[in-house]
């Protein structure tokens, strides 16, 4: 890098334990910049990462902004230049999906150029995409583009080392026996060759995918879950083939009595691994499709009135929570009567 | 006839059924949607029918564990299919087909 660093700043905005420390380091070296030039810009932008599909999905980046901006007065009003240092906040890329470091970096490479920025300070907890890494490859893509790029020198809550992610052993050890199983089933279960080459695929496999293919390692809760699970298996299929003589009739039946509509309803799981189970859960069982998930928010299409009703009156749903927290978790009101609460207040 | 046969042969049927079931389900219902309803479930349930059938005409042998894979796979990837094709058609914007719209078919 030559030359002093630039006062004209971009800062990638996503929830993180560390966002509010990186603003303060946006503003400090803004107000420091300010000081030697007259004037400095920082520009929080958030690249959002699913398409959004109308204007409610915006709400959260555009409080989470408004959030950034308050800090951001907040922390200049103790430096001296505070006049000389302008913010601006940008919701980007709502009309598409990103997927890869790339494409971040494509998003704000874009930004950069229309506002004229070229140093970039990344939250070194910035992870817009979920749980797979991507400070590092972000970093790079950007730099390749010639913008300036640092992380911000903040304190972590939780020091732990770039690559090897918390239960990287633990991780390592499912990935590598859920693929030696599938080898071995595969091959058949047939001689020393297959078990020595297994073993080897298996760990390269493991090696290379475990960090990325688990988003949280395995823990003293998962064989509870799966077993669980195993209770679950019987009761979907039971719930799948029910319904699907429910689906012959209607499709069969001369005068086709359907009855289709879109549902919305907020449902009472929480993290990926649950309301994928839920998604597709609802859409195996027929009459109901999950058309979209927009965090917690479910879109399903349901064919007939009495499927809209099972969907609403929640067995799937106090099902899958049971499979993932237990039997107190199906206690929860099931979505209809949520909905009922909601009405009455 | 063997019980194994037998549960075979009912297998394969109820497989053939809901197949069945599937084709005439996409010829006669309106829309996407509900189009995808047929295509995705009864298809789903058709295939693993079939597919359990062959597991158990097998018998204990290493194909067996294949197809119980297949099934597995069946489970995932079908809604996951069905999900990504409605969701496009979703995000462009194409209006599910109600009956207040035109009145009963």
């Amino acid at each position: 890098m030559s030359g002093p660093p630039s006062a004209r700043i971009l800062v990638p905005v996503g929830e993180s334990i560390t966002l509010r420390n990186t603003v303060a380091y946006a503003v400090r070296e803004a107000a420091t910049r300010a000081e030697a030039e007259g004037a400095a810009t920082v520009h929080f932008a958030y690249p959002v990462t699913g398409r959004v599909a109308d204007q409610a999905g915006l709400e959260e980046p555009r409080a989470l902004l408004e959030r950034v901006e308050v800090w951001a007065r907040d922390d200049l009003g103790d430096e001296a230049d505070a006049s000389n240092v302008a913010f601006e906040t940008a919701v980007r890329a709502a009309d598409e999906y990103l997927f890869s470091p790339a494409d971040y970096a494509r998003t704000l490479n874009e930004y950069a150029e229309e506002q004229g920025l070229d140093r970039v300070i990344i939250d070194p907890e910035y992870t817009p995409a979920g749980s797979a890494p991507m400070v590092q490859p972000l970093e790079y893509e950007l730099e390749r583009s010639g913008l300036t790029v640092e992380e911000a020198p903040v304190e972590r809550p939780t020091r732990r080392a770039r690559l090897v992610r918390g239960g990287g052993l633990a991780k390592f050890a499912s990935v590598f026996g859920a693929s030696y199983l599938f080898y071995l089933a595969i091959g058949g279960f047939a001689g020393t060759f297959d078990f020595v080459t297994g073993a080897f695929s298996a760990a390269v496999t493991a090696a290379l995918l475990s960090q990325i293919s688990l988003s949280d390692a395995p823990d003293t809760r998962t064989p509870v879950r799966l077993l669980r699970f195993l209770v679950y298996a019987p009761f979907l299929l039971w719930e799948i083939a029910k319904a699907n003589v429910t689906m012959a009739y209607v499709v069969l039946h001369p005068s086709l009595p359907i009855d289709p509509k879109i549902e919305r309803f907020e449902a009472a799981v929480w993290g990926d691994l649950p309301v994928m189970t839920l998604a597709n859960s609802i859409t195996l069982t027929p009459g109901t499709l999950t058309v979209d998930v927009i965090d917690r928010e479910f879109h399903v299409h349901s064919l007939t009135r009495s499927s809209r009703e099972d969907l609403l009156a929640g067995a799937l749903e106090r099902a899958v929570r049971f499979v993932y927290y237990g039997r107190d978790a199906m206690a929860i009101a099931s979505p209809e009567e949520r909905r009922a609460e909601v009405d009455d207040e | 006839m063997t019980p194994v046969e037998i549960a075979i042969v009912a297998l394969a049927a109820g497989g053939v059924f809901f197949a069945v079931v599937a084709a005439v389900g996409v010829l006669r219902l309106p829309d996407l949607y509900t189009r995808s309803h047929a295509a995705s479930k009864s298809d789903t349930l058709g295939a693993v029918l079939t597919l359990g059938a062959a597991a158990l005409a097998f018998g204990t042998d290493v194909p067996t564990a294949k197809t119980v894979l297949l099934l597995l796979f069946m489970f995932l990837t079908n809604p996951t299919a069905a999900h990504a094709i409605s969701r496009a058609a979703y995000d462009q914007g194409i209006e599910p087909w109600t009956t207040e719209e035109e009145g009963k078919p």
